[in-house]
């Protein structure tokens, strides 16, 4: 089969043909960014975290009045919880992993500010802090209860015991020839010294589109209040039971206390996560949109000039094509004009990539997108312009000799 | 003759209904997800306070790291709040009609006859300028005065919000509440006010509710609370008290100004650049002098209210309509020419080439028409499920995704242009058409 003919036929009547052409051109140039986005952003969201979130909650404490002793409220508040059915730990803290808020320092491996300092999230808490994360140690251990500094006044200085537990991937940067990392004293930039006494294998930390998420750093510390965060992890599937006999205990047990909304970490992180997943959403939907309107252009443009040709299909049955060269002429013209839109589209993707990265800050478009964009298009394309060849390939050869 | 073209326009869509619905279908698509889109892109790049765009600038001042921008990627971009310091030292420079620095900070508020349930509350200390300047709405009382923020008096503005909550309600102006162990009488009481976005603190969540109280700013220093918000530090300092937290180079303070003239707009500036040579002088202000002063939709730009997703969502949107446009083209292309004879023998009976034209736009007219009606809805619908899905976790959602008939008109218009464009090239095809041709073969 030529391709000459076809070409002819095709610039002969080139209206419909050009149309389907742009809206392929257009269309890959759509469906490969979107893909490439929505990928990225599920890839994003779908990281894993290292904590237990979805049975964990954390919520706000407020002391106030003359008489409220901040400390003690906080260890009966603890007492409490810990020994409420369903409560795996709980612990003190002034800040939760994912939920956005949260204190951050830049941290040595050398005193006085020498060699590079890393970026790290740190969260002060009491002795059951790893496990109210239900995050795990890949060496050394965690806090023991006397190394817990219940401070009494706001100072920007660690914790008096000089213990911490770091997360990997913050500790690797700092000694990145290191084997072991039990034992690595860190400063801060007043040159206090810490001590690594565990490693947390793989742990998130409060801000999901940072890119030193994983930088993350316990101290065994409870702030000087008067207000305070409890973090609360529960048996699995008992979450919301334990929250609602929380929220009626504490109510009861100090007047001097207020307490803030019960919120689930996993809400925290969907909260963190809104605009991605919304993007998704969209960008998902109008992508698939967008390859089923495609399909209908071709399918209409194929069904189209099948219907004004079935004279000269059955003229040329009637000479000796055979079903198959009639259905192939067809197969071939879509695949023509699926072409031309592809490189086109080709063109368009790149720019339309190229304006998205370099004007909104998006990721820079990786090329097997495109690729596979391509190849897609092909396929899809054929696919709709099937039924229409197949009906043309059924028209008899005796449609040469009707007048319609 | 309209009449007649829609008649037409129905008698035909009678013919091939499948093809009509995909037709429709496409364009409501199409307008639906730009409905949705601009809706959030429309909603972030309102400005809530239009009428002083002009008049009302936020100062910035860039004493940061030497060694590192505060925006790595745009280190042309001074940092989006102030240390305690500089936003003090802003506020004595005499030209500006009005000044504001405040910051957002939290404690818990109670009434000492125990008429309220004790609440932690976020409560904006703020200047006594800040309601004129902001065009607050008050519903009992009013403000305070230079002499309370001097003072400072204890002295607290209520949010309707919380008036509701302490005082059922009522003219509340006079009571006292408790806040941070301190008794507040208060002078006013606000009505219904959610700017969106917060265009004056849109560092910390650009359409987050306004917060439920408002004191003088002294008071923030006096109880030793520092921010609720955002604090960002980068010298090593040792702060070991409030005192020297207020003297370090941590910025957390929001300031605003009002400059009703050029003139006083050249002055302040003037004042800035000279405020910041003489403590260079000091040895502050390490980096190169950089002062900004932005009017309120600069600022809004300045912190990328609007964010690049949402900016991204809506070319990709257009995008989108574009390709069920070409494809109605295409689709009402195929369906006229499939038609010609019927309008070769309108020609020959003597319709015009222009009668033609004008008989095809209106069928293709009805479709978009529909098209947009249906577009409409269909994005009504996804707004709501949008917002009923997000309003679950994220109480303020629905003030990024609002109904507004603001973006209706859009959307119509968007349909109606749409349909025109689409229609133009098809029944322009079928109208140039020779008759004899398609007369031919019958």
């Amino acid at each position: 089969m030529e391709i000459r003919p076809i070409l002819s036929a095709l610039t002969r009547n080139s209206s419909g043909a050009v149309l389907v052409a742009v809206q392929i051109a257009i269309t890959l140039a759509i469906v490969v960014n979107a893909v490439f986005l929505v990928t990225k952003r599920i890839e994003t969201v779908s990281r894993p975290t290292g904590i237990d979130e979805y049975n964990m909650f954390a919520f706000w404490t407020n002391g106030f009045g003359k008489d409220f002793n901040f400390h003690a409220s906080v260890r009966d508040d603890m007492n409490l919880l810990r020994h409420m059915p369903g409560v795996i730990a709980a612990t003190p803290t002034p800040q939760v992993p994912l939920s956005g808020s949260g204190s951050s320092n830049c941290v040595y491996p050398q005193p006085n500010e020498k060699g590079t300092c890393q970026p790290v999230a740190y969260y002060e808490m009491d002795e059951y802090g790893l496990e109210a994360l239900g995050a795990t140690l890949i060496e050394g251990k965690y806090f023991e209860p006397e190394t817990i500094e219940w401070r009494q006044k706001i100072a920007q200085e660690p914790p008096k015991s000089g213990q911490v537990v770091v997360s990997k991937a913050f500790i690797e940067k700092l000694f990145p020839d290191a084997k072991s990392f039990v034992g690595k004293i860190i400063y801060d930039n007043q040159s206090h010294p810490e001590r690594v006494i565990g490693v947390i294998g793989h742990i998130q930390g409060s801000w999901v589109g940072w890119d030193k998420l994983e930088h993350v750093m316990l101290q065994p510390m409870v702030s000087a209040g008067p207000s305070i965060q409890y973090l609360v992890r529960t048996k699995p599937g008992e979450i919301d039971r334990v929250m609602a006999d929380t929220e009626a205990a504490l109510k009861k047990s100090n007047k001097y206390r207020v307490v803030g909304k019960l919120t689930k970490v996993s809400v925290m992180k969907e909260r963190s996560y809104s605009g991605d997943t919304m993007m998704v959403v969209i960008l998902g939907s109008v992508t698939a949109l967008v390859v089923v309107f495609s399909c209908l252009g071709i399918f209409g443009l194929a069904t189209f000039n099948v219907n004004t040709r079935t004279r000269q299909i059955g003229t040329r049955r009637a000479v000796g094509a055979r079903k198959l060269d009639i259905m192939r002429y067809f197969l071939i013209e879509n695949w023509l004009v699926t072409s031309a839109g592809v490189v086109v589209g080709c063109v368009l993707a790149l720019i339309a990539g190229h304006y998205l990265a370099t004007h909104y800050g998006l990721a820079r478009l990786e090329l097997y997108y495109l690729v596979g964009g391509v190849l897609g298009l092909w396929i899809v394309g054929q696919l709709a312009a099937w039924h229409p060849s197949w009906r043309a390939a059924k028209v008899s050869p005796a449609m040469a000799t009707r007048t319609v | 003759m309209f009449a007649y073209y829609l008649r037409l326009a129905f008698a035909s869509f009678k013919r091939n209904p499948g093809l009509t619905a995909l037709m429709v279908l496409a364009v409501a698509l199409g307008i639906a997800v730009c409905l949705i889109t601009l809706t959030g892109y429309r909603a972030a790049a309102n400005n809530p306070i239009r009428d002083k765009n002009d008049v009302l600038f936020a100062p910035a001042v860039d004493g940061w790291d030497p060694n590192n921008a505060y925006d790595k990627d745009k280190p042309w971009k001074q940092p989006d709040l102030l240390t305690y310091r500089d936003a003090v030292a802003l506020t004595t420079s005499g030209i500006p009609d009005r000044n504001v620095i405040m910051v957002k900070t939290a404690e818990v508020i109670s009434r000492d006859d125990g008429g309220m349930e004790p609440e932690g509350i976020l409560v904006r200390a703020t200047s006594a300028d800040f309601f004129a300047m902001f065009e607050v709405p008050f519903k009992y009382g009013s403000g305070w005065d230079a002499k309370a923020d001097a003072g400072p008096d204890p002295v607290i503005v209520l949010s309707k919000d919380l008036n509701d909550r302490a005082f059922k309600g009522e003219n509340s102006v006079g009571r006292t509440l408790r806040w941070h162990d301190r008794e507040f009488r208060v002078v006013g009481v606000l009505d219904e006010w959610t700017p969106a976005p917060k265009f004056f603190d849109v560092s910390n969540g650009a359409f987050d509710d306004p917060e439920l109280a408002y004191i003088p700013f002294a008071f923030d220093k006096l109880f030793e609370l520092g921010a609720a918000g955002n604090t960002n530090c980068w010298k090593t300092e040792s702060i070991d008290s409030f005192e020297r937290f207020t003297q370090s180079e941590c910025i957390w303070i929001e300031a605003w100004v009002e400059l009703r003239t050029p003139g006083k707009v050249r002055a302040y500036r003037e004042w800035m650049d000279n405020y910041v040579t003489a403590q260079k002088k000091l040895g502050r202000f390490p980096r190169p002098l950089n002062n900004g002063l932005y009017n309120v939709d600069e600022w809004l730009a300045f912190n990328n209210v609007v964010g690049d997703d949402r900016k991204a969502m809506v070319l990709l949107a257009f995008a989108f309509l574009a390709v069920c446009l070409i494809n109605t083209v295409g689709l009402l292309l195929a369906k006229f020419m499939n038609a010609a004879p019927v309008a070769g023998v309108r020609r020959a009976l003597g319709a015009s080439r222009r009668d033609v034209f004008w008989q095809h736009l209106v069928e293709a007219g009805v479709v978009s028409i529909a098209g947009g009606i249906a577009g409409t809805l269909l994005g009504l619908a996804g707004l709501w499920a949008l917002r009923a899905w997000y309003g679950r976790i994220i109480e303020q959602f629905g003030r990024t995704l609002p109904f507004e008939v603001g973006t209706l008109l859009l959307a119509i218009a968007i349909s109606l242009a749409a349909g025109v464009l689409a229609g133009i090239y098809p029944a322009w095809r079928i109208g140039r058409a020779p008759p004899a041709s398609y007369l031919k073969v019958q």
